[in-house]
């Protein structure tokens, strides 16, 4: 499932089109291009099975039936489905209260942790994805994007519509904000 | 350790991390929705299309009159466009509210009837020739009852007005006693003079105090004020 390369977008293109013409297959290809992929990205943000399902089908539904809100004007397929995904994402945090706004580095990890005390071997994988979910949304974002779905940063970029510098700063203060969370977790 | 290395070591622990593998069920109620979803689009498309395809329809229709009605301002009464050109005219005429405004559109609508006459002649279209001729006395018939009233309520303006049509006859007299010099055709001919004497009987009647009234006017006629009649003798070729 790793590496969403610039030719699988380019080979959304003829399928795209297709689908627009109602061609099932071509929908069944694109389908089991992203559905896992996006079931992955919401899973590890919401951390719950059946919320993740839910969001992966609805993300998938409105890509494929909603072609004709896709323009392909620079932006790839790959990107718009994950627009969608993270925007679903973010309209159920806010269905559910959920609101994750303030950066980490600013509120509650200890500082006083030795960084080099972290432990990575030990770290199991659910441990990684919980602390995940404490950092904030476009830190979650970029490193899911960045180390999960193993998008390049220009990708990423052009998911999250900022440019690659932007991007590069955002994942290593992200990943700072992730050691930090992963320290707090296991002072406590 | 570093903050960069520890921060690298960390992103390789992140790549490591296996993806979460969506149940089945999920997937087959995914794709059933999806499936469900792309036969219900595509059904819809065509409505889609028609909507856009009307609306693409009513932008070129738009355009092709705004593109007829530029193109029909120069036509003449032998082209195809010639019956927009009407039909603008008739448009513009609505525009024009105050009398002297009107006088201008009919002294102007005039010269363009002459104009298009000298053309059909040219030609050799007898027949639409002598229909802008008696077009042109219409118009200049219009033009000398818009001076008659305006005499009745407005004397300062109206004199203005008789001002201006004495010289748009005086100018079309001119036009006319040339061309009538270069035809040969009788029935052109004697369209010419007609509309010659009609454009004479026109200032007359702008002149004169009102429909049934004696002259008010001792300004001379464009042709010297030779009078009614038949002033314009044909020549002889």
């Amino acid at each position: 499932m790793r590496a969403l390369g610039k030719a699988a977008s380019d080979d959304d293109r003829p399928l795209i089109e297709r689908v627009r013409k109602g061609d099932q297959d071509a929908a069944r290809t694109l389908f089991e291009r992203y559905f896992d992929r996006i079931y992955n990205y919401v899973y590890v943000r919401l951390g719950r099975v059946e919320d993740a399902e839910d969001l992966a089908i609805d993300t998938m539904t409105r890509s494929l039936t909603r072609l004709d809100l896709f323009q392909d004007q620079g932006v790839a397929f790959s990107s718009w489905v994950y627009r969608i995904a993270h925007n679903a994402t973010i309209d159920h945090y806010r269905r559910n209260g959920k609101v994750t706004l303030v950066p980490l580095e600013n509120a509650i990890l200890p500082q006083t942790a030795d960084p080099s005390e972290l432990a990575l071997e030990q770290l199991s994988n659910e441990d990684l994805r919980a602390a995940l979910r404490d950092l904030t949304e476009e830190q979650q974002q970029v490193l899911i994007l960045r180390f999960f779905q193993d998008l390049t940063a220009a990708q990423v970029a052009d998911i999250m519509g900022k440019s690659v510098g932007a991007v590069q700063a955002l994942q290593h203060r992200a990943l700072g904000s992730l050691e930090r969370a992963l320290q707090g977790r296991a002072a406590n | 350790m570093p903050e960069a290395r520890r921060l690298e070591a960390l992103a390789e622990r992140l790549r490591t991390v296996d993806p979460i593998a969506p149940s089945p069920g999920a997937k087959i109620r995914g794709w059933n929705l999806v499936l469900a979803g792309v036969t219900q689009s595509a059904t819809r498309r065509p409505r889609v299309s028609v909507t856009r395809l009307v609306l693409a329809a009513a932008a070129a229709g738009v355009l092709l009159v705004a593109g007829a009605l530029a193109a029909s301002a120069d036509s003449l009464p032998d082209s195809a466009l010639y019956p927009l050109k009407g039909a603008w005219e008739q448009v513009r005429g609505t525009l024009a509210f105050s009398p002297s405004d009107k006088l201008a559109f009919h002294l102007e609508l005039s010269q363009t009837r002459l104009a298009e006459a000298e053309a059909m002649l040219a030609r050799h279209r007898i027949d639409l020739a002598g229909r802008a001729l008696e077009a042109l006395d219409n118009e200049l018939d219009d033009a000398a009852e818009l001076v008659q009233t305006a005499r009745q309520n407005d004397p300062a303006a109206a004199a203005d007005m008789q001002s201006r049509l004495q010289q748009a006859i005086a100018t079309h007299e001119l036009q006319l006693s040339g061309l009538q010099g270069q035809v040969t055709n009788p029935t052109a001919l004697t369209a010419i003079s007609r509309a010659r004497d009609r454009a004479l009987a026109a200032l007359q009647a702008a002149e004169s105090t009102g429909p049934n009234g004696k002259n008010g006017n001792t300004s001379p006629s464009p042709n010297g004020g030779r009078g009614s009649g038949s002033p314009h003798p044909t020549p002889k070729h």
